[in-house]
């Protein structure tokens, strides 16, 4: 062609060496490669076949999100950090692979009132520390390790972290012999050792490398904790790499069943690339949530596990205690708008749950009552409970309290591109079909605006989307959602809205105390009963467990009372 | 004579344009969030939050904030990036090289394309390869490229699956050296062929997309421009002299016409610029304008005023350098020839 | 074919009555314009579009109670287009493609017309004190222009939407501030150039008064390329704003193009093409057919005058 002959010759090489250059990447990325990795960084999807996963003897799975903190004392319940906690550090005691049993970890023994390791009073629970134990940086655990390790959390006590779970019941740590560990508890508590003993905050690390970096002062994070991590586990970190992965290795002083594979851990927050990452073979394992299992669903090499229900109920919260003149200006709801227990019966009744299970969760979903999730001990199946919307019921009961004619405006704040966003939707849709004098405004805004919003006291929005935290302990939500003097009920005022705060109050304590399990239970019951008609949340769904990995993974098994994914790695084989 | 005024000139304006970016700039940090928001990390603790206030005058007024911000940035305090949980002058450095390596790529397709495009069209004029350029050219223009890189990346990557995304695959980024920042120039140097044509598999896609809307711009410069060479009346001359038409195109119409093409450098640079932030979005590209996309939805003050302050300046200077470089030609030009 | 498109110059020879000589021109104009069959393409396709936009209402169902929220049917999430109802497929919450496309085109309609309404008068306000006052006053507002065409005008906008906080109205906002510089320049470059001229001092003698000679004189020759500009810009403004929307500066679940491509996204993994593609494509065909007409008007009109981009 004339037009390639116009040319200087040098423009002409120039395009021929990247022509060249193009051909030679198209072939060789689209051939199947002999060795080494296809996989990381960019997904390479080709039709059905998948590459083979990255180099054997890596487990790759794909997180949605990268951890803030790997500090136990900084970590945030729910957040990416606990997920890589649970692979490297271990504590006192753990609850087993194959049910919700406490088996021994660090320590060689469970505390019970039988074999005497907890007193009499209740008050005192004695730890035989494992021997011959060793650190990842090659110390070896002793219970001056257990000691500090908690007494660190409570010194710092970061806002962010869970330090509260310590503080609220241990008194006193103490150091008996190198070889056992006490604790002294503000009160007796049937909760102490599921709730606390297993909490990813009660992680031991090791003394000596944290006094050789930093240290501890009060109310400050450490900067080498937060992203350098030292533990017993199975796993050693190696590098982290921010926006990108990270890396674990087998450690192999591990005092017991070591590791199979190495670990790597990729960052990839686009469900997307997830998807067709897992699809190509390039993930073993990816996070996933019900509403894009069904694009997974039938792949070649996957395997769809879902089984049981996340005990993170995803929930809309009532503000009972409104900061005056901080609602958005378009909101038209008075300050005690959800004092009147019959506009909370009457959300919850005009909430589309079927909707939303179908829709946004794919079918893989259940609804409990308030407010103990399915799966959790106390969780009494013959509550009674909101799934099914019931616009009759919520329109009488709107007219009863007076705003049918009258009509609102109300703001929800949820997280932008998740289930949140999803539920808050279907609630607009819900409220806005039964009555077009009432509006729904949906704000959903990135996640550090809402975390900023969430964590305010009290939350300047009359209604917001979040899940709950994921407990080991029924009284655990009961005091944190439920109880008028508990942590939503002093922020947000739940005793002007209760009929009867002090029993529900009363009724919560007692069953902290209980230690009598079928007596526990009666009380739960009974609270479930009373919640039904003085809700102060609306539970959108629970969550079903979804995970999805090839099926080369072998030894697969989750536990929901694990932190996310639910899986320790350590256990897997390829 | 006339030449060096016009350089000084826009010389002296120089320094007043780039005060008056920052003060826009500055202005944006007054308008939304808090004064303090870009230099705010998660950790810090109250008595640090009122250090910072008190070490950027919060109390005084506007100007004189202005100047204690003006004055750290010039000591290299640009904030703390929520988004990448470091200052971002640490971070700066990297994204930068990934932005620079997909922009520069994309300018090669550009300029060669678009040059040979608007060659042949221009050299046609009015036949169809004319028409069809300009279609072309116009639909460039048109494109929105958030939509035009999805389009690639169903075709490209969910289907057919010949190309990836993200810049490079972990077992092949880990195995050399990276001391440019730019992983083909890095390969190079390595000498690791396997890793340059990773490298380059990666960038292509990325690479076309942005380069479409560049080519468009360059073909239909480059097309009117050799359409108004070739009326020139040398021509006329030229093939009455008997010359053949390649050598009347190659020889002088079209060195001609790429003069007027520089115009439009500045015009390109500031396609590539903005198409970055949404090819890097969409084709996962780990660059400054997959930064500010991150950080305008989060909130991360210090990243979008950085990255505006950056992107200005270098627009500014781009621009200085293409118009001087320019004045120069045309003078030649209208001299010479 | 025409093989040199007709020159149709507008500038009038000054004191005559330009708009007389405009109106009489008009004709020519429009066969000039209609001669060029790209430009005819580009009104067909705006005719199209504006009906659309105006016809929502009534091609539509209106969601109640903003129809410029997408309409969600949760029972149908994911519809390929062509299946039951919907003629163009649901999005992933059960939005209607096809309401999202109608009215997204009322709603870039809205944008594009309020944008450069506020755009056309605020420039060509400034232009004209600028070109009228000259001297330091000029040197000001110039400066001023230069800043604000220093920075790239995606980035500006995006910019000042971020942090104005994420919501369309927001983004009308960014642009209008971004947009204004270039009508500034026009007029100003217009006012300059009557005032260089001889028959203005003569005009001025003789007892016109400046707002006469303004009226008379300059307006109308500057009108042309200030047409010109807002053609290409209400093409310009709904890409870029779409843009904006994409990145994710406006409302959930709002019926804009942007907004749509970028919900649209999260399925091209699992196939489900079509959330993404038809709004995008909207955008397009929006843009190019602005784009089209005003490119033929620029080649009808008198090129010497100055449009910029």
């Amino acid at each position: 062609m004339s037009l390639l002959r116009g040319f200087d010759r040098r423009v002409r090489a120039l395009a021929l060496l990247l022509v060249a250059l193009l051909l030679l990447a198209a072939c060789s990325g689209a051939a199947e490669p002999g060795d080494g990795g296809d996989g990381g960084d960019g997904a390479a999807a080709g039709g059905e076949e998948g590459s083979e996963a990255a180099a054997a003897g890596v487990f790759v799975h794909a997180a949605d999100d990268e951890p803030i903190s790997l500090d136990p004392a900084g970590v945030e319940p729910g957040e990416g950090g606990e997920t890589m906690i649970l692979q490297s550090y271990e504590r006192l005691i753990e609850i087993s692979p194959e049910g919700s049993e406490l088996v021994p970890a660090l320590a060689t023994e469970i505390p019970t009132v039988d074999n005497g390791l907890i007193s009499e009073d209740g008050l005192t629970y004695t730890f035989p520390i494992r021997e011959n134990v060793t650190f990842h940086d090659g110390t070896e655990l002793t219970a001056d390790d257990v000691k500090y390790s908690w007494d660190r959390v409570m010194t710092m006590e970061l806002p962010e972290g869970a330090a509260g779970l310590l503080l609220d019941s241990v008194a006193e740590t103490t150091v008996v012999d190198p070889q056992t560990f006490e604790v002294t508890l503000n009160e007796p508590s049937a909760s102490f050792l599921r709730s606390v003993g297993t909490a990813m905050v009660a992680s031991i690390v090791s003394m000596d490398a944290v006094e050789a970096n930093g240290g501890v002062a009060a109310g400050e994070p450490n900067e080498y904790m937060t992203t350098t991590m030292v533990g017993t586990g199975p796993y050693r970190l190696t590098a982290w790499n921010r926006g990108e992965n990270l890396q674990f290795e087998i450690f192999d002083d591990y005092w017991g069943e070591p590791a199979n594979l190495d670990l790597r851990i990729e960052v990839a927050p686009d469900p997307d690339v997830r998807v067709l990452g897992l699809r190509a073979g390039e993930f073993d394992m990816i996070e996933t949530d019900p509403s894009f299992i069904g694009d997974i669903e039938g792949a070649e090499g996957v395997e769809i596990y879902s089984e049981g229900l996340l005990l993170e109920p995803i929930h809309i919260g009532f503000n009972l205690n409104v900061p005056e003149d901080q609602l958005p200006p378009e909101d038209t709801i008075p300050a005690d708008f959800f004092h009147d227990r019959r506009v909370r019966q009457a959300f919850n009744h005009a909430f589309d749950y079927q909707a939303f299970l179908e829709g946004a969760l794919g079918g893989y979903g259940d609804f409990q009552p308030h407010y103990i999730p399915i799966g959790m001990f106390g969780y009494d199946p013959e509550a009674p409970v909101y799934d099914q919307q019931n616009v009759e019921e919520a329109e009488r009961l709107f007219r009863e309290a007076g705003w049918w004619d009258q009509g609102f405006t109300i703001s929800v704040i949820t997280e932008e591109a998740n289930l949140f966003e999803i539920a808050a939707l279907v609630l607009k849709d819900s409220l806005e079909a039964l009555n077009p004098n009432f509006e729904v405004r949906v704000l959903a805004v990135a996640e550090a605006q809402f975390d900023e919003a969430h964590a305010s006291d009290p939350i300047p929005y009359a209604m917001w989307v979040k899940n709950a935290d994921p407990f080991a302990d029924p009284d655990a939500y009961m005091q944190s959602y439920v109880h008028p003097e508990g942590e939503w009920g002093q922020i947000h005022g739940f005793a002007q809205g209760y009929e009867n705060p002090e029993q529900i109050a009363s009724l919560i304590d007692e069953a902290a105390l209980e230690l009598d399990e079928d007596r526990r239970a009666e009380i739960y019951s009974e609270l479930q009963r009373l919640l039904y008609d003085d809700p102060m949340w609306l539970i959108a769904a629970q969550e079903g467990i979804v995970n999805a990995h090839r099926d080369h993974v072998q030894g697969f098994l989750m536990n929901t009372q694990w932190p996310r994914p639910n899986v320790k790695f350590a256990l897997f084989d390829k | 004579m006339q030449i060096r005024d016009y350089i000084l000139r826009r010389l002296m304006i120089l320094p007043v344009l780039v005060i008056g970016t920052s003060i826009i700039v500055f202005s944006l940090t007054r308008v939304g969030g808090s004064p303090i928001g870009i230099y705010l990390s998660h950790e810090m603790n109250a008595a640090e939050v009122a250090a910072l206030e008190q070490r950027f005058h919060l109390d005084d007024p506007l100007p004189v904030q202005y100047l204690y911000w003006a004055g750290g940035v010039l000591r290299g305090d640009l904030g703390w990036s929520g988004v990448a949980a470091a200052p971002v002058t640490q971070v700066f450095p990297a994204k930068l090289a990934a932005s620079m390596e997909l922009a520069v790529a994309s300018a090669i397709v550009a300029v060669i394309l678009g040059v040979a495009l608007g060659t042949y069209a221009g050299a046609r004029r009015n036949r169809l390869p004319d028409h069809l350029t300009r279609i072309f050219s116009i639909s460039g223009a048109s494109m929105p490229l958030f939509w035009f890189a999805i389009l690639l990346l169903i075709v490209f990557w969910v289907n057919l699956g010949w190309f990836p995304i993200g810049r490079s695959t972990a077992e092949i980024f880990a195995r050399i050296p990276h001391p440019t920042g730019l992983y083909t120039v890095d390969a190079i140097l390595s000498g690791d062929l396997g890793a340059l044509v990773d490298a380059v598999w990666h960038l292509a896609l990325p690479a076309l997309t942005l380069g479409y809307g560049a080519t468009a711009i360059i073909a239909r410069m480059m097309r009117s421009s050799l359409v108004e060479e070739l009326q020139e009346e040398y021509v006329d001359a030229a093939r009455a002299k008997g010359l053949p038409e390649r050598l009347v195109l190659r020889r002088h119409a079209r060195r001609n016409a790429l003069i007027p093409t520089v115009t439009v450098i500045g015009l390109t640079f500031g396609f590539l610029l903005q198409g970055a932030v949404v090819a890097e979005i969409i084709f996962r590209w780990p660059g400054l304008g997959r930064w500010m996309a991150d950080a305008v939805l989060r909130g991360d003050q210090a990243t979008i005023m950085a990255y505006v302050m950056f992107t200005s300046l270098l627009f500014l200077f781009v621009n200085l350098v293409v118009d001087v470089v320019y004045a120069y030609l045309d003078r030649r030009v209208v001299l010479g020839a | 074919m025409v093989d040199i498109p007709r020159r149709i110059p507008m500038t009038a020879p000054l004191g005559e009555s330009a708009w007389r000589v405009r109106i009489r021109r008009w004709r020519d104009l429009l066969a000039a314009v209609l001669a060029n069959p790209t430009t005819v393409i580009g009104l067909i396709l705006i005719v199209g579009m504006l009906s659309v936009a105006l016809l929502a209402p009534v091609l539509t169902e209106p969601n109640t109670p903003d129809p410029y929220q997408m309409p969600r049917d949760w029972a149908a999430l994911n519809e390929p287009p062509g299946s039951s109802e919907y003629l163009l497929g649901t999005t992933n919450t059960g939005g209607d493609v096809l309401y999202g496309i109608i009215w997204g085109a009322r709603t870039s309609l809205r944008l594009s017309l309020i944008v450069v309404a506020a755009t056309v008068t605020v420039g060509t306000i400034i232009g004209s004190i600028a070109g009228y006052r000259g001297g330091r006053v000029d040197e000001i507002l110039m400066r001023v222009v230069d800043v604000f065409l220093s920075i790239p005008e995606l980035i500006f906008a995006l910019a000042i939407a971020a942090v104005l906080g994420p919501s369309f109205r927001n983004i009308i906002l960014a642009l209008a501030v971004v947009f204004w510089v270039k009508y500034a320049r026009i007029m100003r470059a217009q006012i300059i150039h009557v005032k260089s001229n001889d028959y203005v001092d003569a005009a001025r003698v003789s007892g016109d008064s400046g707002w006469r000679i303004y009226l008379r004189d300059i307006l109308p020759n500057a009108f042309t390329p200030l047409i010109v500009q807002a053609t290409l810009d209400m093409g310009h403004i709904v890409l870029v704003g779409a843009t904006l929307s994409f990145i994710g500066l406006a409302e959930a679940g709002l019926a804009e193009w942007g907004v749509l491509v970028s919900e649209g996204q999260a399925g091209i993994s699992a196939g489900r093409w079509w959330a993404s593609t038809f709004p995008g494509l909207m955008v397009f065909v929006w843009a190019l057919a602005f784009n089209l007409v005003g490119d033929g008007l620029r080649d009808v009109l008198d090129p010497r005058t100055e449009t910029a981009r």
